[in-house]
């Protein structure tokens, strides 16, 4: 396969990416990527209301709300440059695995727009199967862009560096904000809630805003679990769950048992239908105790105005709760 | 419900969930249902069936009983040490003649035989799981309850690379918080590490003294047997549409499936299977002269067991159609090939694209190059790497002009639905055929 496709991605001069999935955990090493070895990065513009229903048009009723989302992302992108690219991510390792989706998703759009004759830029990343870790996968991907050996690993190290950074800053910052909330005490310390979605949800503004924003109107500070120390939490993740394939879902529960001694409450935000989620949503509501927790689920069809009232319930509650209420239904 | 289109409506539905206690919001409304882990104190799910079932749960669990952890560590209950231990698999189609004696002549335990299921089985496993989750998972969760029930020491789950890697220690929290006792042999535990650890850890589970050589020799054992009722299942399928006397296809397969039950070592085994593709063989049939070919093709579970399908092959070959299928457990564990698989359809696609993804196409493209009239897809409702496929499988469609219908399964299908559009699908298969004849 090596002699095949060679240089073929080479006259590639944009490169379309869509601001979904992935996107919000690996956006920033693409883009530095792209850039590095020279070519324009198209961006899809934010979530919105039409670009989730083109997506759910073109998806089978049976997908999850941020994979119709990224079918919108990804045809919108379709003609505004020379190829999409779309990662095929099976894994990082045993036990850290992605969701199914992120493994189909090349041949996913390649097939839903084949009549827009979309061109797919790919690489594979699969430890488990094919021994190709994100580092090797980026470096042939950037020979088939026409990269030297030397370019490509002067993009990779740059790229994920800018990632890490990124990673980091953002985790230093929750570190600052936790640390602050901690000096405070009593009525001034607002109510710390930790927000356990997968990126795409937490950091997308129309999907995951309809619920951090009600959040924070209320004057509650919102911890993200994507943002915690990430090599923590995948450790402690293993003390949960032996046998849990999925890493993000590793990285989120990791989180909550790393953060949940300094908050108060726990909102859990799941896609509908996520298939991972349907199983670690029910692990986490029965088996981490100890802090009042909110499962929602979001869907495309529903408003966000039912969301919003559960939400400010919730926060009710757990203010009731910080004053020493007692709210738990005894029967 | 067997509608691509009808996912909405299932949401209300099958929403109660027996083991807890139910509250919406900030209003406190239990539902009265302890029954089982009565002290399970979480207040999750609202079961009234409203469309807000699945949008919002809340858990408000403000004494820690447990540590954050989905198996609880005990302490390992003494066991007599000559005492047999019990091992029960869950059910999967006819597969369980090769678990019965992959118990007795590999780990040396009893094996304990589960009843046909029953409604009872998938609102047992139903009740006791999340909504959402594939209805695989809800069978055999309903296949273990039922097994513990009737006194299985021992569970056995496999492992996937999709949510099935989950399974079983999933399943193991969900009836241990329910106050079951057992042990789990998970395969999910040692999967791509070397044999010596399975070995382990079926010594470690099931039998401490179990024989390695006597293993390894029964291994190969079970998997010829597999590969013996693939064959006898393939002409089964190819052939009993044709039965010139209704019902002889069934007698002679149980007859033949009976008897591979008693099989003890390879000559046996080899007497079985051809005492039993003799008798298959030797049945009248009456084919038609173009008779209707269908393929049936989809997820490992609903493609494959019928109790998952509602025995929708049978509702083919009754209705005189030669029933064709790749996916089972020769082709997709002993002798798949993912690379090569793919390479027949890269006109398609290029990466693996879930467990089953490139069988579903791969023999969705034979099948329809070979001049097939159509294809049937098969998946639990949700189950992603399977409703992945469908853009592909509508391409080969297009390209080849070959129908296919697509069935999703969850556990409130129903029989009469089914039948519908499968009834549908033949009559529009029958015309097809018919004006290309003329």
């Amino acid at each position: 396969m090596g002699l095949l496709k060679q240089n073929d991605y080479a006259d590639v001069r944009s490169v379309g990416i869509p601001r979904a999935l992935l996107y919000h955990r690996y956006g920033t090493l693409w883009e530095a990527f792209f850039r590095e070895l020279g070519r324009e990065v198209v961006l899809s513009r934010e979530t919105d209301r039409a670009l989730v229903d083109e997506g759910s048009a073109l998806s089978v009723d049976e997908c999850c709300l941020a994979s119709k989302a990224y079918l919108g992302h990804a045809a919108s992108l379709v003609g505004a440059c020379d190829a999409l690219f779309v990662p095929s991510m099976g894994n990082l390792g045993r036990h850290l695995g992605f969701c199914t989706k992120f493994q189909a998703l090349p041949d996913l759009v390649e097939n839903t727009l084949r009549d827009r004759n979309v061109r797919v830029a790919s690489c594979l990343v699969d430890v488990t199967e094919e021994h190709a870790p994100m580092r090797e996968a980026f470096l042939d991907l950037a020979s088939r862009f026409g990269a030297s050996p030397r370019e490509a690993k002067r993009a990779w190290k740059t790229a994920s560096h800018t990632q890490e950074r990124a990673d980091r800053a953002a985790a230093g910052a929750q570190e600052r904000l936790l640390a602050s909330l901690g000096s405070l005490q009593g009525s001034e310390r607002p109510l710390a809630i930790l927000l356990v979605a997968h990126p795409y949800l937490a950091h997308d503004s129309y999907l995951g805003g309809s619920v951090t924003d009600p959040l924070e109107r209320m004057g509650a500070t919102v911890l993200y679990a994507d943002e915690a120390d990430r090599e923590r939490a995948l450790k402690a993740s293993f003390d949960f769950s032996t046998t849990m394939p999925w890493v993000v879902n590793r990285e989120l529960i990791g989180a909550i048992m790393l953060l949940h001694e300094h908050i108060d409450g726990i909102v859990l935000v799941s896609a509908f239908p996520c298939g991972p989620d349907s199983m670690t949503d029910d692990a986490i509501m029965r088996c981490i105790q100890g802090k009042p927790i909110l499962n929602l689920t979001i869907d495309a069809q529903s408003g966000t105005a039912g969301l919003e009232t559960r939400i400010e319930s919730f926060v009710d509650i757990l203010r009731y709760q910080k004053k020493g209420g007692y709210v738990h239904d005894r029967h | 419900m067997t509608d691509t289109d009808d996912t909405a409506s299932e949401r209300g539905g099958s929403a109660s969930t027996g083991r807890s206690r139910a509250c919406d919001g900030a209003t406190t409304s239990a539902e009265g249902e302890s029954g089982i882990g009565a002290d399970v104190e979480n207040l999750l799910g609202h079961a009234d069936g409203s469309d807000d079932t699945l949008r919002a749960r809340i858990a408000l669990q403000m004494e820690r009983k447990r540590p954050p952890r989905l198996v609880l560590p005990r302490p390992r209950p003494k066991r007599d040490r000559h005492a047999r231990t019990r091992v029960a698999f869950l059910r999967y189609s006819y597969y369980d003649i090769v678990f019965k004696f992959f118990v007795e002549h590999v780990l040396d335990a009893d094996y304990l035989p589960l009843p046909e299921p029953t409604k009872r089985t998938v609102e047992l496993g139903s009740r006791n799981s999340s909504d959402s989750v594939c209805a695989p998972f809800k069978h055999i969760l309903g296949d273990y309850l039922e097994a513990l029930e009737l006194g299985a020491d021992v569970l056995v789950q496999f492992a996937g690379p999709c949510r099935l890697g989950y399974y079983g220690e999933l399943q193991e929290s969900i009836l241990r918080d329910m106050g079951y006792e057992f042990e789990m042999l998970n395969f999910a535990t040692v999967t791509g590490k070397p044999l010596t650890e399975y070995i382990e850890v079926c010594k470690k589970k099931v039998n401490p003294n179990l024989s390695v050589p006597h293993g390894v020799r029964g291994m190969l054992i079970a998997f010829q047997m597999i590969e013996y009722l693939d064959e006898a299942q393939d002409f089964y399928l190819a052939h009993a549409g044709f039965e010139a006397e209704r019902g002889s296809f069934d007698r002679a397969l149980a007859a033949y499936h009976a008897d591979m039950r008693t099989v003890v070592n390879e000559y046996d085994l080899m007497d079985a299977h051809k005492r039993g593709m003799a008798a298959l063989r030797a049945l009248e049939v009456r084919v038609p002269v173009r008779p209707l070919r269908v393929g049936v093709v989809g997820e490992y579970f609903t493609a494959a067991d019928p109790r998952s399908n509602l025995g929708l092959e049978r509702k083919l070959l009754d209705m005189g159609v030669e029933v064709h299928r790749m996916l089972n457990m020769t082709n997709r564990n002993l002798r798949y090939h993912e690379k090569n698989l793919r390479a027949g359809i890269s006109d398609y696609v290029r990466y693996d694209m879930g467990p089953t993804s490139s069988m579903t196409i791969a023999a969705t493209l034979k099948y329809a190059q070979e001049g097939f009239d159509g294809v049937v897809h098969l998946k639990s409702s949700g189950c992603t790497p399977e409703v992945d496929c469908i853009p592909v499988l509508q391409q080969v469609s297009h390209d080849t002009g070959m129908p296919i219908l697509y069935l999703s399964y969850d556990s409130q299908t129903s029989d009469t639905g089914l039948d519908t559009r499968l009834e549908a699908f033949y009559d529009m298969l029958a015309m097809k055929k018919e004006r290309t004849a003329s």
